[in-house]
C-alpha cells in the first residue's frame, strides 16, 4: 500500500511537471542524480541546467535528484548534464573541472565521490633524450596526507601550509590567507617532538612560538596588508626550520629589497620563478633567488 | 680471403639501400556534402573522408601518392614540413602545374626524416573545406634518436580544423569588405554603448581617434571546431587496446585549420610537449600550449585514474568554440572552460601601443618568441576578471608565467636535444621582413608588398640565410617556410629547436636561420588561408638553378600565382527606402578602388544622381585615396531655383555629367574627408562617416558637404545581407527603409 501510495506520488511529481513544461515540445523527462548540498545549489545547477523553451532542470537537495525535461529533438540529457557539471556539480556522466569546484561557495562545497587527485611525477634526463614517466594515483586527498605525515618529514605538513599560505599572500587573498594559517597552526600542534633530532629539537623549541605567533595573527584578519607583516618573521623562522629539515625537493629562498618599507623581505618557494608574496599582482615580479636549498 | 670479405661487407651495407620500400596512396578528391552544422554544405573528402586519409610513412621508405582529381576544379597537395624535391612540393604556378579536373598526378619522394606533419590543398581556399590530413613519418627502431618512453608509446594523430557554413570565398570577401557579421556572431562589436557598459567609453574613442576599428584575436565566426573531422569524440582504446588507467599516449596534433589558433588544455593533468613541427624537442611540462596555425606539437598525456575519461580541449583562440577528445574509459572529467576575453582591456592596450601615424610602439620592450604575451592584458585567468591590477612598470606584465599559476608554452622553452648549428664556414646572407598589415581593408603583406608586387628573393645554394622578421602589423602570423627546416634562435644555444613555422606577435622580432640546400622555387608565407590569399609571402629562388620540368611555361605560372593577390572584391548594397533608394557598388584590390554610388529618388524633384571614383590607395596605412570621378545628375528645380555652394559657385542640377579629379583621407575617429573639383570649376568639400558602431547591431553614419547637402541616418543590423534604416537627406528629406547588402 505504502508503495502505491509512492508511485502515486512520483506520477503526480511528474505529471505536474510536463504541465509546468508545457511549453517545451517533443518532452522528454528523465531524473538523474548530481551532487550537491544547498538552497544556492539549487540555483546554480537549474541555472546552468536550463535553457528557454528547450531544457528545464529541478533539483531537489534533499534526494539530489534532478527532474529534467528537455526538447529531445534539440538536446540530450548529456548537453544538460555537461553544462551543470561546468558549473561545478558531479552527476554520473561528468565530473566538473576542479578549479570551478573549489570556487563554490563553502557551502557548497559537496562531498565528491569519485574524484581523483592526479600527481604525474617526471624524471627526465635530458642528454640521451629518455624519459621516465612516473604516475602516482592518488584516491582521496586526506589519506595520502595523513600516509604522508608518518613516513616523509615531519614537518612537511608544516611547509605545505606555509607555501600555500604564500600562494594566497600572492595573489592578496587574505580569506585563503586566513583559513591555511589556521591549518598551519593546527599543524604546529600535531608535530611529534619525540622523533625530532637534537638539533632539530633544539631549534625547534626556539622559533615554535614565534610560529605560533605570526600565525595566530594571520588567521586572525582577513586584511591581506597585516598579513604580510607577520609573513616577514613568519617567513625568516621557516627558513630556520628548514635548513635542519629534509626535503625531497628544491627550495628556493627568495628575497624583494622593496618589501617591509624598503627594508626588505624574504620567504620560501617551490618555484625559481619570482612571485612576490608582498605585493602580489602590483610588483609580482619583485624580488630575486638568493638561496637554493635542498 | 680478405678481399671477400670485404665484398660480403659491401653487401649487407648495400642490402638497407635495396630494401628501400615504396610506399603507395591513392587519393581520391571528390566533391561532397557534408553536415556539420545543421545545414547540407559543399565540401571536399578525399577517399570519401574529412579529413583526408592519415599518410604514415616510416623514414627511408619512398612514398608514391596518386592524386586523383575528380572535381571540376583545379586542385593540388603541399606536403607540409618536408624535405623533398621542390617538384613535389605541391604549390601549384610555383613548382607544379595545378591537377586539372579529371586527370592523375604521381608525387614520389624519398622520406628522409621522420616527425608529425601534415598535407593540405595550396589551390586557392580549398584547404578550408575538408582538404587536410596528418602526415607521419616514424622513426627507424633502431634509429639512434629513438626516445624510449616517447617514441614507443601508443599514438593518435590529431588533426585539427574548423567548419562554417559560409563558402570560403564568400568569407574572403567579406574579410576585405570589413563586414562584422563574424563579430555580431561573436559577440565582439566592442560599440560606443557596450563601452559606456564597461566603463571604457575613453577607451573607445581613443581607440577610433587612432584609426582603428574593434579587433578581435581572429576575424573568421566559425560553426564547429574539429578534432579529426568531429566536435567531440571518445577515445577509449587504441589498436584494440583499452584505456586503462596509468596509461600514457602520444597525441600527434597538427593545426590544419585556415585561420584559427587553438588553445590545447587536458583535464587529467600536465602536457608534456616532445616535439614541434615534427622536430624532437626536450620534454617540457606545461598546463597549456597554443597551437599557431599550421603548426605541429607531440604531446604527452596520461591516464590518471581508473573509470574516467579526460577531457582533451582545443579552444579556439577567441574561446568562442571548441572541440574535445575524451581520453579514456567512464565517466568524463572535464576540463574548465577558458573565460571570454576582456575585450576593451585588449582595446586599452592597442591603444597604448598605436601611435598617430599607423607604427607600433613597443614602448622599450624587445618581445620574441611568444614570451610576452600583451593579449595577457585580456585573459580572465592570467589578470583577473576585472581590470588588471599590475603596476605599468612591472617588466612581467605581459609574461603569463610570471602572473598565474599555470606554465603556458612560449617558443623560448623549445630545445632540441641535438645541436642543430649551421655549417660554420658557409657564407651568411642576412634578410630583413617586416610584417605589415592593414586591419580595415584586410591587407596583409611584407614589406608593404604583396607577393605580386614584389620580386623573388635570390639565395645561393650553400649560403645560411639568416631571417630577422618584426610583426608591425596588428595581428599575429604564422611564418611558414617550405622545404626546409630552420633553427629558431631562441637562447638555447647550439640546441636552437628545428621549426618550419614561426609564429610572430605584433611587436615580436624573431631570428631565424636555414641552411640553403634544397634548390628549387619556395614559398615563404603567412599560413593564416586568408592573408596567404592576400599576397602575404614571399619567394625564395636558388640563384642558377636547374628550370623545373613541371612548369613548362614559367611566365604564365607567375602570372597565374600572382592572380591571387591580384583579385578584385565585390561589395553591394542598396537602401530601399520610401524616399528613394541609396546605394553603393564597389570592387575593391590591394590597392585599386572602383566604385559607384548612387541616389535615385522616386521622381523628378527628387532627381536622380550618381557618382563613380576610381582610386589608388596610397602608403602602408592606405589612409589617403585620389581618384577621378564622374558625376551625373538629373533633378527638375523649380522655375528661377538655382543651387549654389557656400563658395557661391552654382550649380547644375538639373542634368549634370562632369569629370573630377579628388582625393579622400581618413581622419581620427575613421572619419572620411573627401575633396574633388569639377572640370567646370567647381570644388566641393565632405566630411563623412560610415557605420559607427552605437550599439551591437546599431550603426549611425552622417555625411556632410559644401554643397549644402547633409545626410545623417541609422542602420539596424538583422543579419549579414539585411538591414533596417532611417535617414534624414537634404535632397530627400526623411526616409525609412530596408537596406540589402552583399
Amino acid at each position: 500500500m505504502k508503495s502505491i501510495s509512492k508511485i502515486g506520488m512520483a506520477m503526480t511529481f511528474l505529471l505536474s511537471y510536463t504541465v509546468c513544461s508545457a511549453q517545451i515540445k517533443n518532452a522528454q523527462v528523465e531524473s538523474v542524480k548530481i551532487l550537491g548540498n544547498c538552497e544556492m545549489c539549487k540555483k546554480t545547477i537549474e541555472k546552468a541546467g536550463n535553457v528557454l523553451n528547450v531544457a528545464e532542470v529541478n533539483w531537489d537537495k534533499n534526494t539530489k535528484i534532478a527532474i529534467l525535461t528537455y526538447d529531445s529533438n534539440k538536446t540530450n540529457r548529456d548537453e544538460i548534464l555537461k553544462r551543470v557539471a561546468l558549473n561545478g556539480y558531479d552527476s554520473d556522466t561528468y565530473l566538473a573541472p576542479s578549479d570551478v569546484y573549489a570556487k563554490l561557495s563553502d557551502c557548497c562545497q559537496y562531498e565528491r565521490k569519485a574524484v581523483v587527485t592526479a600527481k604525474t611525477n617526471t624524471t627526465k634526463q635530458v642528454g640521451d633524450a629518455k624519459i621516465d614517466l612516473k604516475i602516482e594515483i592518488v584516491e582521496h586527498k586526506q589519506e595520502v596526507v595523513a600516509e604522508k605525515k608518518q613516513d616523509v618529514d615531519l614537518w612537511t605538513v608544516l611547509f605545505d601550509h606555509y607555501f600555500a599560505l604564500k600562494d594566497a599572500l600572492v595573489k592578496t587573498d587574505g580569506n585563503t590567507a586566513s583559513s591555511k594559517a589556521n591549518m598551519f597552526l593546527t599543524a604546529i600542534g600535531e608535530v611529534k617532538m619525540e622523533k625530532l633530532s637534537s638539533t632539530q629539537h633544539n631549534v625547534w623549541m626556539k622559533i615554535q612560538k614565534d610560529l605560533a605567533f605570526d600565525a595566530e595573527h594571520i588567521a586572525d584578519t582577513k586584511e591581506a596588508s597585516h598579513q604580510r607583516d607577520h609573513f616577514i618573521t613568519l617567513s625568516k623562522n621557516m627558513y630556520d626550520l628548514i635548513k635542519v629539515s629534509k626535503q625531497e625537493t628544491l627550495t628556493y629562498y627568495q628575497f624583494c629589497p622593496m618589501a617591509n618599507k624598503g627594508k626588505g623581505a624574504h620567504w620560501l618557494s617551490k618555484d625559481n620563478m619570482i612571485k612576490n608574496p608582498y605585493f602580489g599582482s602590483k610588483m609580482l615580479g619583485c624580488g630575486k633567488t638568493i638561496e637554493l636549498i635542498n | 680471403m680478405k678481399y671477400r670479405v670485404l665484398v660480403i661487407l659491401i653487401l649487407f651495407s648495400i642490402h638497407p639501400v635495396l630494401a628501400q620500400k615504396i610506399v603507395r596512396y591513392d587519393l581520391y578528391v571528390k566533391d561532397t556534402l557534408v553536415n556539420f552544422a545543421g545545414k547540407e554544405k559543399r565540401a571536399i573528402a578525399v577517399n570519401g573522408q574529412i579529413p583526408m586519409p592519415t599518410l604514415t610513412f616510416t623514414e627511408g621508405d619512398v612514398a608514391e601518392i596518386y592524386v586523383h582529381n575528380q572535381l571540376k576544379e583545379e586542385t593540388s597537395l603541399h606536403w607540409h614540413g618536408l624535405l623533398l624535391p621542390n617538384k613535389e612540393d605541391g604549390v601549384p604556378n610555383l613548382t607544379q602545374m595545378p591537377i586539372k579536373p579529371g586527370t592523375t598526378h604521381k608525387y614520389s619522394f624519398p622520406i628522409i626524416q621522420n616527425g608529425t606533419h601534415w598535407y593540405h590543398s595550396h589551390s586557392g581556399l580549398q584547404e578550408q573545406i575538408g582538404m587536410y590530413g596528418n602526415f607521419v613519418m616514424l622513426k627507424r627502431p633502431n634509429d639512434p634518436t629513438f626516445r624510449k618512453g616517447i617514441d614507443d608509446l601508443p599514438t593518435v594523430p590529431i588533426v585539427l580544423s574548423e567548419w562554417t557554413d559560409l563558402k570560403p570565398e564568400n568569407i574572403h570577401r567579406m574579410l576585405h569588405n570589413a563586414n562584422d557579421y563574424p563579430a555580431l556572431k561573436k559577440n565582439t562589436v566592442q560599440s560606443y554603448s557596450e563601452a559606456i557598459q564597461a566603463g571604457h567609453f575613453q577607451t573607445k574613442l581613443k581607440n577610433e581617434w587612432k584609426r582603428m576599428s574593434a579587433l578581435d584575436v581572429s576575424d573568421v565566426y566559425y560553426e564547429k571546431i574539429l578534432m579529426n573531422g568531429k566536435p567531440s569524440t571518445d577515445l577509449k582504446s587504441i589498436d584494440g587496446k583499452e584505456l586503462k588507467a596509468g596509461d600514457q599516449l602520444r597525441l600527434r596534433i597538427s593545426n590544419g585549420g585556415a585561420s584559427s589558433y587553438f588553445w590545447l588544455t587536458y583535464a587529467g593533468g600536465k602536457i608534456t610537449v616532445v616535439a614541434n613541427d615534427g622536430n624532437d624537442v626536450v620534454p617540457v611540462e606545461v598546463d597549456r600550449l597554443i597551437i599557431a596555425v599550421s603548426e605541429t606539437y607531440d604531446v604527452i598525456v596520461s591516464i590518471p585514474s581508473e573509470n574516467t575519461a579526460f577531457e582533451f580541449l582545443a579552444t579556439t583562440e577567441d574561446r568562442t568554440n571548441l572541440a574535445s577528445y575524451y581520453i579514456g574509459n567512464g565517466i568524463k572529467q572535464l576540463k574548465s572552460r577558458q573565460p571570454r576575453l576582456k575585450y576593451f582591456e585588449g582595446m586599452k592596450m592597442m591603444n597604448d601601443m598605436m601611435k598617430m601615424n599607423g607604427d607600433l610602439d613597443d614602448m622599450g620592450m624587445s618581445m620574441s618568441l611568444n614570451q610576452m604575451d600583451m593579449n595577457v592584458v585580456m585573459y580572465p585567468e592570467i589578470t583577473g576578471d576585472s581590470k588588471p591590477k599590475q603596476d605599468d612598470k612591472d617588466p612581467n606584465r605581459y609574461n603569463a608565467n610570471a602572473l598565474a599559476d599555470i606554465v603556458t608554452l612560449n617558443y623560448a622553452m623549445l630545445k632540441s636535444p641535438v645541436n642543430t648549428n649551421l655549417p660554420q664556414q658557409a657564407p651568411v646572407k642576412v634578410l630583413r621582413f617586416n610584417l605589415s598589415g592593414n586591419m580595415n581593408r584586410y591587407v596583409w603583406s611584407m614589406d608593404n608588398q604583396v607577393v605580386s608586387e614584389a620580386k623573388k628573393i635570390l639565395i645561393k645554394k650553400g649560403e645560411n640565410v639568416r631571417i630577422i622578421i618584426y610583426n608591425g602589423s596588428m595581428m599575429r602570423h604564422p611564418m611558414h617556410l617550405h622545404g626546409h627546416d630552420f633553427r629558431l634562435l631562441n637562447g638555447q644555444g647550439n640546441n636552437a629547436p628545428l621549426k618550419n613555422i614561426v609564429d610572430i606577435m605584433p611587436m615580436e622580432t624573431d631570428t631565424l636561420e636555414f641552411n640553403a640546400n634544397a634548390e628549387g622555387d619556395w614559398f615563404f608565407h603567412c599560413h593564416i588561408l586568408y592573408h596567404m590569399m592576400s599576397g602575404m609571402g614571399r619567394v625564395f629562388s636558388y640563384e642558377n638553378q636547374a628550370p623545373n620540368p613541371l612548369i613548362p611555361n614559367p611566365r604564365l605560372a607567375k602570372r597565374m600565382l600572382y592572380a591571387d593577390d591580384r583579385k578584385f572584391h565585390l561589395m553591394t548594397e542598396n537602401d530601399f527606402a520610401n524616399n528613394g533608394n541609396d546605394g553603393m557598388m564597389m570592387i575593391q584590390s590591394t590597392r585599386w578602388s572602383i566604385g559607384t554610388e548612387w541616389r535615385l529618388g522616386y521622381n523628378d524633384m527628387h532627381g536622380y544622381e550618381t557618382e563613380t571614383h576610381i582610386g589608388r590607395y596610397m602608403g602602408k596605412m592606405q589612409w589617403l585615396m585620389p581618384f577621378i570621378g564622374f558625376d551625373w545628375r538629373f533633378r527638375k528645380m523649380g522655375i528661377n531655383e538655382e543651387e549654389k555652394n557656400i563658395f557661391n559657385q552654382t550649380n547644375s542640377k538639373d542634368k549634370r555629367a562632369q569629370f573630377s579629379l579628388g582625393v579622400n583621407y581618413t581622419l581620427p575617429l575613421l572619419m572620411i574627408a573627401q575633396a574633388e573639383v569639377y572640370q567646370g570649376g567647381n570644388v566641393r568639400f565632405q566630411l563623412m562617416r560610415e557605420d559607427m558602431p552605437i550599439s551591437k547591431r546599431l550603426r549611425m553614419s552622417f555625411m556632410v558637404n559644401t554643397d549644402k547637402e547633409y545626410m545623417a541616418g541609422f542602420r539596424y543590423i538583422v543579419n549579414k545581407n539585411i538591414g533596417m534604416t532611417t535617414h534624414y537627406d537634404s535632397d530627400m528629406g526623411f526616409g525609412v527603409g530596408l537596406s540589402v547588402n552583399y
